[in-house]
C-alpha cells in the first residue's frame, strides 16, 4: 500500500482538499473509497468526517442485551430445577432474585457486544501498516489518496497544494540514505 | 491554537518519559506496605481466619468495612464520567481519565476482599457458575451470588470505559517513542489510525458505555448493601439500604476523585488544566451529596427511633450515645459538619477547601460502613449472645495495603498513560465549523464543541 | 411415611446442670477452643444454656434457656449461603454440607440465633483425646461453619435400621445427644407429623412459645414457658 497525502493546518483547509479530491475524482482514476482522512482528534459538522455516519451499534447493543438477558433466563431456572434445594422456605425457582441475575447478564451482553461491535467496525486490532504521519499529533489534519494510478500523481499533488497544504509527502517514506 | 495544542500534548506526555526521585520513593512507599499486606494475608491463608478479631457474633468487620468502602470509592469515575458526558458537562474533559482510573483500581481491590475474607479461600471458585463434577451450581438467591454477577459486570464495564479512550493517546505514546517502548504501546494501541470512521465508532461506543454503566452502577451498590438488607438483622433489614449506599458510594466517590486529583496536580505539574474551577464544580457535586447523605442517614435514624422495636433501639442506642458514639459523632462531623460550610461557601470551595472537605469525608465514609457493620453484629436479638469486637494487627495491615495496592496502581499507571485524555482536551478546544450560506461564510464561532445542533457543512458549490 | 423432626424444651424442668452441652460436644467432635479464645467470643457450643435472672434479692429467680438450632422451615441463614452449604431438607432439617462451605460466614450474620459457629482455627486434640472422637461424624476443618444438627447421624442410623428391619420408626427411639443426657428429661425430640408422638402432644400445649417467633422464621423448636 503506498499513498501520496498532505497535511492541513485547520480543519476549513482540510475540507477543501477532501472536496478537490472528490471532485477529481473519476477523471484521475481515484474512486472515494481510496481518500483517507487520519486526524488525532474527531471533527464534528465537517463533511470529511461525516462518512460512515450511519451505525447499527444502538440495535446491536439492544440485541446483545437480550441475549444476555436470555442466558440469565436458562442459567437461573435450568439450574435451579437441576438440583433443587429448598432454603428459607422460599419456591425452587425464585423469580424476583433470577431476576436480579438476569439484569446483570442483560448490561453484561449490551456492553460485550458494543466492544465487539466498536472493534470489528472500527477495524481493530490492526497490524498492517496503515496511513498516517507522526505530524497529525500535533493538530495537523491529514488527507490522503492511497494506490494512486502514477500517471496521475503529479495533478494530485498540485490539486493538495492548492488546497493549502502545509506540506505534501508520500507514504511510505522514502527510506533515509545514508 | 497548534502552538496551544503542542504544549499541550508536551505537558501531558512529559510525565511518562520522566520520573523524579520523589516519583520512586512514593513507590517504594506503596510498595513496601503492598509488601507487608501479602505478607499478612499468607500468614492469614496459612493459620485461619482466627488471626483477625471476629467471634461470635461479629462475624464481619473490618474485611466487610474495607470491601464496601473500595467499592463505594470505585463509583466516581464511572458515574462522573458517564452522568457528565450524557450531560454535555464539557468541563468533565480533564477529569474523566483520573475519574475513571479510580473506579477500576478501587473495583479490582473491592473485589479481591471478598476473596481475602473467606474462611477457605482456595474453594473461591465455588462462587463461579460452572458445569462442575459436583453438579452443583451456586445459589443464586443469595446476596453474594448477585455481588459476584454485579461486580464482574461493572468491572468488565468500567475497564472498558478506561481502556476504549485511551487507545488514541496510545497511538500518540507509539508514535513519539522508540524502540522497545514503541512497539509496547503499538500492541496496546491495536494499530489504531484515526479515521473519520474509527473516531465515530469510538465515541458512539462511548455513548452507549455512558449510557449502560450508570444502571449498572446503581445496581453494583444497591447489591452490595442487600448483602446486609437480606438478613434479619436489627438496623440492617431496612429498604432504604439501596439508595442509601449508592449516596454513599457517589458521595465518597467524588471525595476520593478530588483528592486525587489534587495530588496530580501538584506532582504533575497539570495546574493549567486542572483548574480550580473543576475542584470548584466537583466541589458542588460533592455538597449536594453531603446534604442528601444526611438527609437519607436521618431518615433513617427517624424511622428506627420512631418504630422503638426493642432489638432496633438497642443497637441505635449503642451508636448514638453507647459504645460507638464518639465514632458515630465524629462521622456525622466529618461528613456533614465540616464539609457543608466549607463547599457551600463559595469563597472557601477552592482547591485546598475541597481537598479539606474530601479528607473528612473519605475518612467519615469509612466510619458509616464500619458503623453499618459493626454495632448490628453487636447486638442482635438476643442478648446473652451479644459480643464485642477489636481488630488485630493482621487486619489493619490487610486495611493500610488496601490503600497502598491502590497508591502504587494509580503511580504505575500515570507513568504508562496521559492521565487526561489528550484527544478529548483536544475536541473540547476545538472552534465549532464556519456556518455557510450560500456563498458567504460566517465566522466561526467559539462556542465550545459538545454544544448539541452544530451546522452541518454541505459544499454549496458542488 | 415422611418426617418432620422437632424438638420441646420445658423450661420448668430444666435444672441448668449443662451435662446437655457436654453430651453434644462429646457426640459431635466440637472441638474446646481454650480460655483464651472463648474470652475474645469464639466458644463454640452448639446447644448453650442460658440464665437469666428475674426479680431483685431475696425474690430473684433463675431461669434456664437451652439454645440450638432452631431447624427454623423459613431459615434466614439458608437463602443467604452462595455455595447451597446451609439448605432445608424434606425432613424439616437445616442441613449444613461442610464440603460446599466455603466459610463467607453470611448465615452465622443471618442467623437471629447465634447459634451458628466457625473454626476460626484448625481444631486440635491433645493426645489421647483424638481418639474420643465420634467416628459417625465428620470432623471439621478451619473455615467451616458448624451448628446442631439434631444429632442428624442418629437419625439417620435409626432410619436405616428400621427400613433394614422392615418397620417404622418409633417415638422415643431417636434421642439426639442432648436429649439423651438430659436428668430432667426437659428436651423432647420426635416427629411432628406423627400426631401421637410427644412432641406433638408437647408442640400443641398452651404453655408453647416459638424463640423470636415474631421474626417469622417457623422455628421447629417449642419452649414451654415457665410458671
Amino acid at each position: 500500500m503506498n499513498a501520496i497525502y498532505a497535511l492541513y493546518s485547520d480543519p476549513g483547509s482540510a475540507q477543501n482538499a477532501f472536496d478537490a479530491l472528490r471532485r477529481a475524482g473519476a477523471a484521475l482514476g481515484v474512486d472515494a473509497g481510496k481518500i483517507v482522512v487520519v486526524t488525532s482528534e474527531p471533527f464534528e459538522g465537517y463533511e470529511f468526517a461525516a462518512e460512515h455516519a450511519k451505525t447499527h451499534m444502538f440495535p446491536l447493543a439492544a440485541l446483545g442485551g437480550l441475549m444476555g438477558g436470555s442466558f440469565g433466563y436458562w442459567l437461573t431456572s435450568f439450574t435451579q430445577t437441576s438440583y433443587p434445594l429448598t432454603t428459607g422456605g422460599m419456591p425452587i425457582i425464585t423469580s424476583w432474585t433470577n431476576g436480579i441475575i438476569i439484569y446483570e447478564l442483560t448490561m453484561l451482553g449490551a456492553i460485550l457486544t458494543t466492544l465487539i461491535t466498536l472493534l470489528i467496525s472500527a477495524g481493530l486490532p490492526n497490524f498492517k501498516p496503515a496511513l498516517s504521519d507522526p505530524e497529525i499529533w500535533t493538530g495537523k489534519i491529514l488527507v490522503g489518496v492511497t494506490d494512486p494510478p502514477p500517471a496521475a500523481r503529479t495533478e494530485l499533488e498540485a490539486k493538495l497544494r492548492q488546497a493549502g497544504a502545509l506540506a505534501v509527502k508520500e507514504f511510505p517514506p522514502p527510506s533515509a540514505a545514508a | 491554537m497548534k502552538q496551544n495544542e503542542e504544549q499541550v500534548q508536551q505537558d501531558l506526555l512529559r510525565p511518562l518519559f520522566e520520573a523524579s526521585a520523589a516519583y520512586w520513593l512514593a513507590v517504594a512507599l506503596a510498595g513496601s506496605v503492598v509488601l507487608a499486606g501479602v505478607c499478612a494475608l499468607f500468614y492469614q491463608f496459612y493459620t485461619g481466619i482466627g488471626v483477625w478479631g471476629l467471634n461470635s457474633p461479629v462475624f464481619w468487620a473490618f474485611d466487610i468495612t474495607n470491601f464496601v468502602f473500595w467499592i463505594g470509592i470505585s463509583h466516581a469515575g464511572t458515574l462522573i464520567s458517564a452522568i457528565l458526558r450524557l450531560a454535555n458537562a464539557t468541563w468533565r474533559r480533564p477529569v474523566t481519565r483520573c475519574a475513571e482510573a479510580i473506579t477500576v483500581f478501587a473495583l479490582s481491590i473491592g473485589a479481591l476482599i471478598p476473596l481475602c475474607h473467606l474462611g477457605r479461600p482456595w474453594l473461591f471458585y465455588y462462587l463461579i457458575p460452572y458445569p462442575s463434577e459436583r453438579q452443583l451450581w451456586p445459589n443464586f438467591r443469595s446476596p453474594l451470588a448477585w455481588d459476584f454477577f454485579a461486580i464482574f459486570t461493572y468491572l468488565v464495564g468500567s475497564t472498558t470505559f478506561l481502556l476504549l479512550p485511551m487507545i488514541p493517546d496510545l497511538a500518540m505514546v507509539r508514535d513519539r517513542a522508540t524502540g522497545l517502548r514503541r512497539k509496547l504501546y503499538g500492541w496496546a494501541a491495536l494499530g489504531w489510525q484515526g479515521t473519520p470512521r474509527q473516531w465515530h465508532r469510538l465515541e458512539t461506543a462511548m455513548h452507549i458505555m455512558a449510557i449502560v454503566i450508570i444502571p449498572v452502577a446503581v445496581s453494583v451498590h444497591t447489591i452490595v448493601s442487600w448483602d446486609f438488607a437480606m438478613t434479619p438483622v436489627p438496623m440492617w433489614r431496612s429498604t432504604i439500604f439501596g439508595p442509601y449506599f449508592v449516596c454513599g458510594a457517589i458521595f465518597s466517590g467524588i471525595a476520593a476523585l478530588i483528592l486525587a486529583m489534587a495530588l496530580l496536580r501538584k506532582s504533575l505539574r497539570l495546574e493549567e488544566y486542572l483548574k480550580p474551577m473543576h475542584f470548584s464544580n466537583l466541589g458542588k457535586l460533592l455538597l449536594t451529596f453531603s446534604l442528601l447523605w444526611f438527609y437519607f442517614t436521618f431518615a433513617e435514624r427517624l424511622t428506627t427511633w420512631y418504630g422503638n422495636e426493642e432489638a432496633e433501639m438497642a443497637v441505635f442506642w449503642s451508636t448514638i450515645r453507647g459504645d460507638f458514639a464518639p465514632l458515630f459523632w465524629t462521622m456525622v462531623t466529618l461528613n456533614f459538619l465540616i464539609p457543608v460550610p466549607i463547599l457551600a461557601i463559595k469563597k472557601l470551595r477552592t482547591i485546598t477547601g475541597t481537598v479539606v472537605a474530601s479528607s473528612c469525608i473519605v475518612v467519615g465514609m469509612w466510619l458509616e460502613r464500619f458503623l453499618i457493620v459493626v454495632p448490628s453484629l453487636q447486638r442482635k436479638f438476643l442478648p446473652y449472645s451479644w459480643g464485642s469486637y477489636r481488630p488485630t494487627w493482621v487486619e489493619i495491615t490487610l486495611m493500610a495495603a488496601g490503600f497502598g495496592v491502590m497508591a502504587l496502581l494509580y503511580l504505575v499507571f500515570s507513568k504508562l498513560v496521559p492521565m487526561i485524555a489528550i484527544w478529548e482536551l483536544k475536541v473540547g478546544m476545538q472552534e465549532a465549523p464556519a456556518a455557510k450560506f450560500g456563498d458567504a461564510a460566517v465566522a466561526a464561532s467559539s462556542r465550545p464543541r459538545g454544544t448539541p445542533g452544530g451546522p452541518v457543512i454541505t459544499d454549496a458549490s458542488s | 411415611m415422611p418426617h418432620h423432626w422437632a424438638m420441646v424444651v420445658d423450661m420448668d424442668r430444666c435444672t441448668g446442670c449443662e451435662a446437655c452441652v457436654v453430651a453434644c460436644h462429646a457426640e459431635n467432635n466440637i472441638p474446646t477452643v481454650g480460655d483464651d479464645q472463648a474470652s475474645r467470643g469464639r466458644a463454640m457450643h452448639w446447644i448453650r444454656v442460658e440464665r437469666h435472672w428475674e426479680g431483685e434479692f431475696p425474690e430473684a429467680r433463675l431461669r434456664f434457656q437451652p439454645v440450638f438450632c432452631q431447624q427454623c422451615e423459613a431459615a434466614p441463614c439458608e437463602p443467604v449461603c452462595p455455595t447451597y452449604a446451609s439448605y432445608h431438607t424434606a425432613d424439616g432439617l437445616n442441613a449444613q454440607v461442610y464440603n460446599r462451605c466455603i466459610g463467607t460466614r453470611f448465615c452465622a450474620n443471618a442467623c437471629p440465633y447465634n447459634v451458628r459457629f466457625f473454626n476460626f482455627f484448625n481444631p486440635v486434640w491433645q493426645k489421647p483425646l483424638q481418639l474420643q472422637l465420634n467416628p459417625d461424624v465428620s470432623v471439621r476443618s478451619v473455615g467451616m461453619m458448624e451448628k446442631c444438627t439434631f444429632c442428624v447421624q442418629r437419625i439417620r442410623s435409626a432410619e436405616g435400621q428400621a427400613k433394614a428391619e422392615k418397620r417404622e420408626l418409633m417415638d422415643g427411639e431417636i434421642k439426639p445427644a442432648c436429649v439423651q443426657s438430659c436428668s430432667p428429661m426437659a428436651l423432647v425430640f420426635g416427629d411432628l407429623d406423627d400426631p401421637n408422638s410427644e412432641v406433638s402432644r408437647l408442640a400443641k400445649s398452651n404453655r408453647s412459645v416459638k424463640l423470636l417467633g415474631e421474626l417469622g422464621t417457623q422455628p421447629n423448636v417449642s419452649y414451654l414457658q415457665g410458671s
